[in-house]
């Protein structure tokens, strides 16, 4: 059994156009991922990722459907279930008036537990910073505090919600150097991102989703092998980002 | 029992609040500034300012000057009728009294013309009766004839009352209701707009820790905010706390508790920081009127008394008044502790049934 496994899931809204109807920003989605991967959500903005990401954390209510998450019902007991994942969030807002070494203490204890908040720097190549103000901190950085942060009760499930959005490359690969790293260590990722390289580079298996549904499943080469065009007579190597485009078209999204 | 992820927040927010340098400075401007207004105006409210024109020039009239210039709620002046009239309508006397040539031609004397600025309607009657007392007293001089029956006023409660005395109570109540919602209220709709509340709710915490730890910090902070009020009002105004700070610091703690979760369900419910500030004036604006801050509750109208009186600012305000001024016990079971009772549970469930954490949907 996997690590995450989700049965249809679940989740309508009020529609924009006519609050008296309803629109799935989730429909029927069934996961499973296994302990020690690197799963990728991949999809156009209004897919349905961040609601499917907040549904297994158990920070949105699910509408029908299951998740387990290492075993336990995350509707029967969602603060179960955070105390063995770490979140890192799309917003990077903290208290203000607080240093990093402030605020990892102060998320540790949430959990009711004692933590070196130089230790936590350390994984994220942050300790020198350790008395900086978040406020302080470049993009990358905020990113890899955010991270830090999901850290500090030592999770089993790191999710990441598109964590290198706004990233220049060399904050990009740091970052992915860091998911890498985690991973190596034990650590389940799933992450959500409209990025096809990282998905490529970082993930084991990616799900691409569209319209509140998953239209594709698999690893990156099988999707490639699956669904990439062919090479016509100008050789070209075919992408994850090909693969994205045939199966959720061309046309910009919001 | 106290949690340590409770204990922990609460003491963050205690260490966030002592680092906002601005809010610390103006959370102890105003009680300098409140206790400045009082200990200048002695504690008690300004004398009438009232014009006196004497066309008499008669012993009996300037008897009357004098004693009307006794009377400690009067500031006179005096001046010919013209000149105080113009002052009369240009609000600087609030009343004029003229004393006509015939005063002293008995048996008809002439009769006196009190000259008014009818706005002024809550002296007026204050005036009156102060000028009536005073003729009767002239009067019986004249007859020379002993008061039949004396009137003097003592205090059941043997104790001195100023105004000061009576309006303390009331401020503190209403700086304590306005200093909570503005803790919990406002920073709920802000820490909730800036995602804060999210991060937060990714660990195992619950709506009810985090109320709690806010609750517990602001409480701190607010009887800080208070003791030094408290302290300039016993030190400076002299006002004496007959039952003791004890109960009245167990008063303010139920009042903060009260005012913190009412404070918490008008955060849930505003969408922005636009919308909390309307939301939070309907809920303080009625009951500064109507819950007996400045006057007695029981000039009011008849017919709203008792839901005035049912108001969780008027509970408050009148049992600290009553520990206060009276020396009652805190727990005594009467209709104010019973009103604090309620408002306890019932704005406890409202903070975390409603407790938004996440975006309001619009």
């Amino acid at each position: 059994m996997g690590i995450i496994k989700a049965v249809n899931l679940e989740k309508h809204y009020p529609s924009p156009d006519n609050p008296a109807k309803t629109f799935a920003a989730v429909n029927k989605i069934s996961l499973n991922i296994q302990p020690k991967e690197i799963f990728g959500l991949l999809g156009p903005n209004g897919a349905g990722k961040t609601t499917t990401l907040e549904m297994l954390e158990g920070l949105t209510s699910i509408d029908k459907g299951n998740v387990f998450i290492d075993g336990v019902d995350v509707t029967k007991h969602p603060y179960e279930v955070k105390k063995i994942i770490g979140v890192q969030l799309q917003s990077n807002e903290y208290f203000d008036r607080l240093n990093l070494s402030e605020l990892l203490i102060l998320f540790a204890n949430l959990y009711s537990k004692s933590i070196d908040p130089r230790f936590i720097l350390a994984k994220v190549d942050l300790e020198n910073k350790i008395n900086a103000f978040p406020d302080d901190l470049s993009g990358g950085q905020k990113q890899r505090f955010s991270i830090a942060c999901a850290l500090v009760n030592n999770p089993k499930i790191l999710f990441l919600d598109e964590p290198t959005t706004g990233l220049d490359p060399q904050a990009k690969r740091n970052l992915w150097n860091l998911a890498k790293d985690l991973n190596e260590e034990g650590m389940t990722i799933v992450l959500t991102t409209h990025n096809m390289e990282e998905a490529e580079y970082l993930c084991d298996r990616i799900a691409i989703m569209d319209k509140g549904s998953i239209i594709a499943q698999d690893t990156p080469q099988q999707l490639i092998l699956d669904y990439a065009p062919e090479p016509n007579e100008t050789p070209i190597h075919g992408n994850i980002e090909d693969v994205f485009l045939v199966l959720t078209g061309h046309g910009l999204r919001d | 029992m106290l949690t340590k992820p409770q204990i922990h927040l609460a003491s963050i927010f205690i260490k966030i609040f002592y680092r906002d340098r601005q809010s610390l400075f103006f959370s102890l401007l105003f009680p300098l500034i409140f206790t400045c207004i009082f200990l200048f105006s002695g504690g008690e409210p300004n004398p009438t300012k009232l014009g006196l024109v004497n066309q008499s020039l008669d012993a009996l009239s300037f008897k009357f000057v004098e004693l009307v210039k006794k009377e400690k709620t009067f500031l006179v002046k005096e001046g010919s009728e013209s000149e105080l009239k113009e002052e009369l309508i240009s609000a600087d006397q609030t009343a004029v009294i003229i004393i006509p040539e015939t005063f002293n031609q008995f048996p008809n004397p002439g009769k006196l013309r009190l000259l008014l600025d009818a706005s002024q309607v809550r002296q007026v009657d204050a005036i009156k009766d102060s000028l009536k007392a005073t003729l009767l007293s002239i009067e019986r001089d004249i007859r020379n004839i002993e008061p039949m029956f004396s009137l003097q006023l003592e205090d059941v409660k043997s104790r001195p009352q100023r105004y000061i005395d009576f309006l303390l109570p009331g401020i503190l109540a209403y700086m304590l209701m306005n200093l909570c919602i503005a803790g919990s209220g406002f920073n709920i709709v802000e820490y909730r707009r800036r995602g804060i509340l999210k991060r937060l709710f990714v660990t195992p915490i619950q709506p009810k820790d985090f109320i709690i730890s806010i609750v517990l910090a602001r409480m701190f902070i607010i009887l800080i905010q208070l003791s030094v009020i408290l302290g300039l009002a016993i030190g400076l105004l002299k006002i004496n706390i007959i039952g003791g700070l004890l109960p009245l610091y167990g008063v303010i703690l139920f009042g903060a508790f009260i005012f913190l979760c009412v404070g918490f369900f008008l955060g849930s419910l505003a969408k922005t920081q636009e919308s909390i500030r309307p939301l939070v004036l309907l809920f303080t604006f009625p009951q500064l009127i109507l819950s007996g801050i400045f006057f007695p509750i029981s000039s009011l109208p008849s017919f709203i008394q008792p839901v005035a009186s049912g108001l969780p600012l008027s509970v408050i305000a009148s049992t600290m008044r009553n520990i206060s001024n009276d020396g009652a016990a805190l727990f005594a079971i009467n209709f104010n502790f019973l009103g604090i009772v309620f408002w306890i549970f019932f704005s406890f469930f409202i903070a975390t049934k409603f407790f938004v954490w996440q975006k309001v949907a619009s």
